[in-house]
């Protein structure tokens, strides 16, 4: 049974060094990317808002 | 090893960094639902580096790595449990669709729309004192890191954290979630790297000096093996001379204190029985110390003056370190109850549904949880291994240094063994992860105390200016509170035992309001209160008979008390519910607001 764990274990911890360095670059250009598509969509959002806001006086 | 400038350079880059960006965020909000969600804009990657950088503070990779110190890396075991509870709740839906689905921006807030407004408040009460207590602990065990892989001064420790404190509180009280998100996006990289390159050079044991790697994992996974039976044989000979001991001491006490009764009275031989446990327990603590120093990892403080040998002496010992079923640490009862609290976790835990309720739609909440899931066995495995390389490291030097315990040992063998800019970008990576959380969290707080506990009570909504203000407000008090009460006052020992109980009491508590309100169509504000007053009893329970009871082997193990807080709220949710619709007094709701949404 030991055995088993051990061979478990190393498993998940070599696994686990792996899956961080894959998602470093996978989440690091996505995720960037997905902020820029954010920011934009926020931009919009707000200048669409400022728009249609009624004027003053 | 003490940082050099190119550490400190890469440290204030990164600070920076973050200021800037963080601040930069600020532009982006027009109200609340920017500020607290992030105008629902949320994408998958963004979503996957946001909750894996929250989660993963400093203060978990301190406690999971006192866990690999002292499990070996069978201490992950907490991890494996949470990747596959984040997976079949991301796989299925379970809770979060729903919940998501529904639009809220705060658990409580789902609970007016089934249990009505009073339920809500409780709820949020509950999520608060659960919520904020346990955070207090972050920002010094946070700080117990940095002073430790620095070699830094430790009266510096309250200052440097008001510090880092200070910028997290700038950027999150200006930008909110939208400053959270890309913070957390710069975090998750620095830490992310951090973490990969530190675990690559513990399991290739690379010579400070020269820089040669060795591949040193089959040698460590023997000394771990080693260290076990070593730890075996110290328990076996130590419950072997206590037995012993045991049995002469009570027979010659029983004789003695016989006789004593018959001459002086049941008094005097209390007295005398009472002085007499004092000393075998000195008698314990000797064998136990002769034994260690032959057997164990053992502290190499020296007794302080007035203090004994024993007292000074601190022996450690590794429980199984692949076998987390047989491990005396940790054992069947521990892993079953991990399993039930980690479903619990991922699916009421205010911070982590902070970013379900962020997200686009359900779909996106899915997916977030199902790719992030086995990120949640590095977050144990990786500072588990660095926490077992510490003991094993601490082993061949023939004991711990003073004023180093099982906490602080691996910040102590990081700072040893990592070279000039990878310790800078560790550091790096570790303010990442207590700014990441310290940033979530104070937000997900602030935006329950101003939704579920000032909104509900307010005659008048307040206008959108006082709104984002009040919020902002609450960031900024509860980051004060948190200066007070987890870094400048020190907490006294049994407050650790509350902090726990609060945990337990928000975890059973809201599992059940959420699974009755979003499953069970007979589920009833009777049902919803009931089970929060009996989910508050079974930790209460605990923490009173553990402060009266003495003896170790009789009070009551914590999975007892977190199986009796979930038994009991699931049952008084049954029982409160058929109560209240059998006296007509059932509630507002009776869909279930799945049904209600669609």
């Amino acid at each position: 049974m030991t055995d088993f764990f051990i061979w478990f274990w190393t498993v998940m911890i070599f696994a686990s060094i792996a899956w961080y360095a894959l998602l470093l670059f996978y989440v690091g250009i996505k995720g960037g990317y997905e902020i820029i598509v954010m920011a934009r969509t926020l931009s919009k959002r707000s200048d669409a808002e400022d728009s249609s806001a009624p004027s003053e006086p | 090893m003490t940082v050099s400038p190119i550490d400190w350079a890469i440290i204030v880059i990164y600070l920076l960094g973050c200021i800037v960006a963080g601040v930069w965020m600020r532009r982006y909000i027009r109200g609340v639902e920017d500020f607290a969600v992030a105008g629902r804009e949320m994408d998958v990657n963004l979503g996957i580096a946001s909750l894996a950088a929250t989660e993963m503070g400093l203060v978990t990779v301190m406690y999971t790595a006192e866990m690999g110190f002292s499990s070996g890396p069978a201490g992950a075991t907490v991890g494996v449990l949470m990747a596959a509870a984040m997976l079949v709740v991301g796989m299925t839906g379970f809770v979060i669709k729903p919940l998501r689905d529904t639009g809220v921006i705060t658990i409580p807030e789902l609970f007016e729309k089934r249990f009505g407004k009073r339920i809500r408040w409780l709820a949020g009460l509950v999520v608060i004192l659960g919520g904020v207590l346990n955070m207090g602990i972050f920002l010094r065990l946070g700080g117990d890191f940095l002073v430790h892989i620095t070699g830094m001064n430790p009266d510096y420790l309250q200052w440097m954290m008001t510090f880092l404190l200070g910028i997290v509180l700038l950027y999150t009280v200006l930008g909110g979630m939208l400053s959270v998100l890309v913070t957390d996006y710069l975090q998750f990289l620095v830490m992310g790297l951090g973490l990969v390159v530190t675990s690559v050079l513990v399991i290739w044991g690379i010579n400070r000096a020269t820089f040669e790697p060795r591949f040193i994992w089959p040698e460590m996974k023997q000394e771990f093996i080693e260290a076990n039976d070593v730890g075996k044989r110290f328990d076996k000979e130590r419950a072997k001379q206590f037995k012993e001991e045991q049995e002469e001491w009570a027979k010659e006490v029983n004789e003695s204190a016989k006789t004593i009764k018959e001459d002086k009275g049941t008094q005097a031989a209390e007295q005398f029985v009472a002085a007499k446990q004092k000393e075998r327990i000195e008698v314990f603590k000797d064998i136990e110390r002769e034994l260690a120093s032959e057997y164990v990892l053992v502290s190499k403080e020296k007794p302080k003056e007035g203090q004994t040998k024993v007292s000074a002496a601190e022996a450690h010992t590794m429980g199984n370190p692949f076998n987390p079923f047989t491990s005396k640490k940790l054992g069947w009862g521990y892993v079953i109850w991990m399993a039930i609290t980690q479903i619990a976790v991922v699916t009421t835990w205010q911070t982590m549904i902070s970013r379900v309720l962020s997200a686009k739609d359900s779909k996106t909440a899915g997916k977030v949880y199902r790719r992030t899931a086995f990120y949640f066995v590095g977050r144990f495995a990786l500072p588990g291994l660095w926490g077992a390389a510490a003991f094993l490291y601490f082993c061949n030097q023939g004991g711990l240094p003073p004023g180093i315990d099982g906490l602080k040992a691996m910040p102590a063998f990081l700072n040893t063994v990592l070279p000039v800019g990878l310790l800078g970008l560790l550091i790096a990576a570790m303010l990442a992860a207590e700014m990441s959380t310290d940033s979530g969290y104070l937000l997900t707080w602030a935006t329950v105390i101003y939704n579920d506990l000032i909104s509900p009570c307010l005659r008048r909504p307040l206008s959108p200016k006082g709104k984002l203000f009040t919020i902002r407000a609450m960031v900024l008090a509860i980051g004060l509170f948190l200066l007070f009460w987890g870094l400048w006052y020190e907490i006294p020992g049994r407050a650790w035992d509350y902090l726990a109980v609060t945990g337990n009491i928000y975890l059973a508590s809201l599992f059940t309001l959420l699974v009755g309100a979003l499953y069970w169509r007979g589920a009833n504000r009777w049902g919803a209160g009931t089970a929060i007053i009996l989910g508050t009893l079974g930790p209460t329970t605990f923490l009173i008979v553990n402060a009266i009871v003495k003896d170790p082997a009789r009070q009551i193990k914590p999975e007892i008390a977190g199986f009796a807080a979930f038994g009991l709220a699931f049952a008084g949710m049954i029982v409160g519910s058929l109560l209240g619709r059998a006296l007509g007094r059932a509630g507002t709701n009776e869909n279930t607001v799945e049904e209600t949404t669609q």
